[in-house]
């Protein structure tokens, strides 16, 4: 079943075609990995999914609800939550209250409850933080929890990141470079942390230069070039691709 | 009354630009710009009036003068307060920092001006007295030199910024000054050159409106506000914009002046926020990535 | 866990100095003889109120010079309310408020989506058109103004007669002001302007709507900054378009500042205090006194810029090394790019 549908996403910025016709499915529980050279559109693709930038023609369905257009936090509540590739927290917050502050969406409460201090916003509010330390546990951080975010080590902070993102409870995850500039003991770790995610049903699609973990990571993956899809398939059928191949090393060669 | 239009408009299009290329530049809403633009007047006034020295050249001067003054107070006082800022500093405290360091400097440019020239109105002679007839109006020559000389620099400005290497790396540090820095160049300097480049403007269209107007220490206060309305209106960015936006003021100010009296300015304020619902314009919005 | 500078009254110590300021404060007026004094705390408390509008809005990311426009129309609405339809203080009171709302909403919903730059430049044309508007208007007196504006109705046995009944009725309004800002801060509507304040991006990614929480700073501030206008003209029995325009925006911006940006509640009561006082004992002359205060303003920029509270904070080796990094500025930029 197809949780997410792109269809024919193109987008012009300026004069250069960022992204052609783009078509593609994210099944669901599936880990996706979208690879492709530098320049390829795939951070562009994930700003047009997450609402940051509107894609020219085209359409994304989730669950079969249109979502192109949407802003930028209805698009979170409907279930798709994203890493940046750039550190993006709350740095002048403590890691609790960074993981904190993802719970947010869940409440249920309206604003002017949660204004009055009445029982139930605070009710709600201490529910958050139990499962603000469950998370931190989860994603190992809990013994920095007062840490501020700014002051962690980049793998940490990347670690955080995955947690806020977590804590909103997606049903869809964008990963964008989740492992890169990791050596290879984080990636294992932060690979594994995925896999377990997915294995609790949420479908993640991964935007990656890191060859060796998309290979092991990804169920299948789809290859961009130049802003159009160039092929999609299997781990194993893509490492064997001549365009693929040709896509990469050209690029190098120039 | 169309050729005052375009006059006016056309300083305030000399002004909003230089307010413009700072603010692209450097992220920097400068308060002070009014004084630059008020010490422009006075440059001209010192050399053309009092020391008779040649037209243009005074003009000239004016320029680079309140050039020198803009990247002074670069270096004095942004630059100190730049260093604070990290890779992690929100925008709201960048913005809300630089834009009260530059009230405090037109507070400071603003008196001083006053307490050295005093509060009394200064008139320069019209260099340019002669009046023209084109079509049964008159027209005065000061006014024409003033669109053209407008005209002229919106050119030049153009073709810097536009055709030069040094533009496009100046158009560059607008978008991402951190890329630009990755690339080897130094944007310190380019930040001091924004400073200068926008102060010249504001001293030369000071400069330049001197002779048709007395020269106060007031003047600043008297244009910065609508200088800010126009980069609003005009769209913070937009260099079109805002040459749209300074004629539209001009003929606002002119018309509305001769129809409305002092209701002209809410008048205007109220056309903004139209304006404001139905075209949001170029933003420096945080929220957008 | 980490509390931020403004959830108060969660420990037990806290509570406990909160109560004994309040002692202080209360008793304060009766202690002191000086009218002036007591002219210049109320003043303070009228000058906090504003500055915590202008936090309020800092909070969720806004940078606002449009403070004194709502100060303004409260002064205003509150005068017209009273002087032209006969109505009482006490119910001019609540009106002025809910004029506020409504007109802060509307306004709010125009201004609000146009972030940073943009907004800073439309608080401040609201400001000085607010102030135009005053000024043209005849009905409210023009550029003269109205005088003879009535002091609030006795309350009960309390007649409005003297400074101290102004005292305690600014600082009954400050208080209230205090309460219902520092709910706000504390609950998760201050979570998410704090959000929206750090990252509006990631905010966004978290469902957070930032054109709506920012309206509710945007309200919740301009109201509070018309009650105390509301109570300005009705102690100061005379309002002019004047006195709200001008330098008033910056001084506001400068109080929160000169207190503590990140304080959003006891900082502006820091800078209120410090700069209504402080003026009145340096006596300058009047054309120096902008110089003055620029020189300060830029000196606290440059060399304080977490105001007095968050230098107090800072302080031991952080605080030292914050003024180094002001020095090391200078001299950064002495040696560098030679």
């Amino acid at each position: 079943m197809a949780l997410l549908k792109i269809r024919n996403i193109t987008k012009i910025f300026g004069g250069l075609i960022a992204l052609r016709d783009v078509s593609f499915d994210v099944n669901q529980s599936e880990i996706l990995g979208l690879i492709g050279p530098n320049g390829a559109g795939k951070s562009t693709l994930f700003n047009i999914i997450s609402g940051f930038h509107a894609a020219d023609k085209g359409k994304i369905l989730f669950k079969d609800d249109e979502i192109t257009g949407l802003r930028i936090d209805q698009i979170a509540r409907k279930g798709i939550g994203r890493i940046f590739q750039e550190p993006t927290l709350f740095m002048q917050e403590t890691v609790f209250e960074n993981v904190f502050s993802g719970f947010h969406r869940h409440y249920r409460q309206p604003g002017w409850k949660a204004f009055l201090h009445m029982p139930g916003a605070n009710h709600e509010d201490a529910a958050s933080r139990k499962k603000a330390l469950e998370m931190l546990e989860f994603m190992d951080l809990s013994a920095l929890k007062d840490e501020l975010a700014a002051n962690l080590p980049h793998g940490h902070q990347r670690a955080l990141a995955l947690a806020i993102a977590l804590a909103t409870g997606p049903e869809l995850l964008l990963l964008d470079e989740p492992v890169t500039g990791m050596n290879p003991g984080e990636t294992q770790v932060m690979a594994e942390k995925i896999r377990q995610i997915r294995s609790q049903g949420v479908t993640v699609l991964i935007v990656e230069h890191d060859m060796k973990a998309v290979m092991s990571l990804c169920d299948r993956i789809v290859v961009l070039s130049l802003g159009a899809k160039l092929v999609e398939g299997t781990p194993e059928k893509i490492k064997s691709d001549e365009r693929v191949i040709e896509a990469y090393l050209g690029r190098q060669a120039v | 009354m169309l050729v005052n239009a375009l006059t006016i408009g056309s300083i305030y299009i000399l002004m909003v630009l230089g307010l413009d290329i700072i603010l692209r530049g450097t992220k920097i809403l400068n308060f002070a710009h009014g004084q630059l633009y008020m010490l422009g007047a006075y440059v001209l006034f010192l050399f053309f009036q009092t020391l008779h020295w040649n037209f243009a050249l005074s003009l000239v001067l004016s320029g680079a003068v309140l050039a020198l003054v803009g990247a002074l107070s670069y270096l004095g006082v942004f630059a100190i307060l730049s260093r604070r800022f990290t890779v992690s500093t929100t925008l709201s405290y960048r913005l809300l920092l630089s834009a009260m360091a530059s009230v405090g400097l037109m507070m400071i440019l603003q008196q001083g001006t006053l307490l050295a020239f005093g509060t009394q109105e200064r008139g320069i002679q019209s260099p340019f007295p002669q009046v023209i007839d084109i079509l049964d109006i008159r027209i005065s020559v000061m006014r024409i030199l003033i669109i053209f000389l407008s005209v002229l620099v919106c050119l030049l400005l153009y073709l810097l910024m536009y055709k030069t290497p040094f533009g496009r790396v100046l158009r560059a540090v607008s978008y991402d000054p951190e890329a630009v820095t990755l690339q080897g160049v130094n944007t310190f300097w380019i930040f001091v050159t924004c400073f200068a480049l926008g102060s010249a403007l504001a001293g030369l269209a000071g400069g330049i409106i001197a002779p048709l107007f007395s020269v106060t220490p007031a003047m600043g206060q008297n244009v910065i506000f609508l200088s800010f309305l126009v980069l609003l209106v005009g769209g913070i960015g937009s260099y079109r914009g805002t040459i749209a936006g300074g004629l539209l003021i001009g003929l606002l100010l002119s018309f509305g002046f001769q129809f409305l009296g002092g209701v002209a300015e809410l008048f205007v304020f109220m056309l903004v926020i139209l304006i404001l619902v139905f075209r949001p314009g170029g933003i420096l919005g945080e929220a957008t990535e | 866990m980490k509390l931020p500078n403004n959830v108060a009254l969660k420990s037990r110590k806290k509570q406990i100095a909160v109560a004994i300021a309040i002692a202080v404060l209360v008793v304060l007026p009766l202690c002191i003889e000086s009218d002036y004094i007591k002219h210049l705390l109320i003043m303070s408390c009228v000058g906090t109120i504003l500055a915590m509008t202008f936090s309020m809005l800092y909070s969720s990311g806004l940078i606002s010079l449009g403070a004194a426009a709502f100060y303004a129309v409260g002064a205003y609405t509150s005068t017209v309310l009273v002087m032209n339809t006969g109505l009482s203080f006490w119910l001019a009171l609540p009106l002025t408020i809910l004029v506020a709302a409504v007109l802060s909403l509307g306004f709010g919903a125009i201004f609000v989506r146009h972030a940073g730059v943009a907004f800073v430049i439309i608080s401040l044309l609201f400001a000085q058109v607010v102030v135009i508007a005053a000024g043209q208007a005849e009905f409210l007196g023009g550029w003269g103004g109205i005088i003879g504006i009535p002091r609030p109705d006795p309350l009960g046995p309390v007649e409005f007669a003297s400074k101290n009944s102004f005292y305690y009725l600014a600082l009954a309004i400050l208080l209230l002001v205090v309460l219902v800002f520092n709910a706000l801060y504390s609950s998760r509507i201050g979570r998410a302007w704090r959000a929206i304040k750090l990252s509006p991006n990631l905010a966004g990614t978290l469902g957070i709507n930032a054109y709506r929480y920012r309206l509710v700073s945007f309200v919740a501030g301009s109201t509070a900054a018309a009650l105390s206008g509301s109570f300005y003209a009705h102690y100061a029995q005379t309002i002019t378009p004047g006195a709200f325009g001008g330098w008033l925006s910056i001084y506001i911006q400068l109080y929160a500042v000169l207190g503590g940006l990140e304080f959003y509640i006891i900082g502006p009561v820091i800078g209120a205090v410090v700069m209504t006082f402080v003026p009145e004992y340096l006596r300058v002359l009047k054309e120096v006194e902008p110089i003055i205060t620029g020189i300060l303003l830029l000196i606290i920029i440059l060399f304080f810029p977490d105001g007095i509270l968050g230098s107090i904070k800072n302080s031991s080796s952080a605080g030292l090394d914050r003024f180094k990094s002001g020095m090391g500025g200078i001299k950064a930029w002495i040696t560098q790019n030679r």
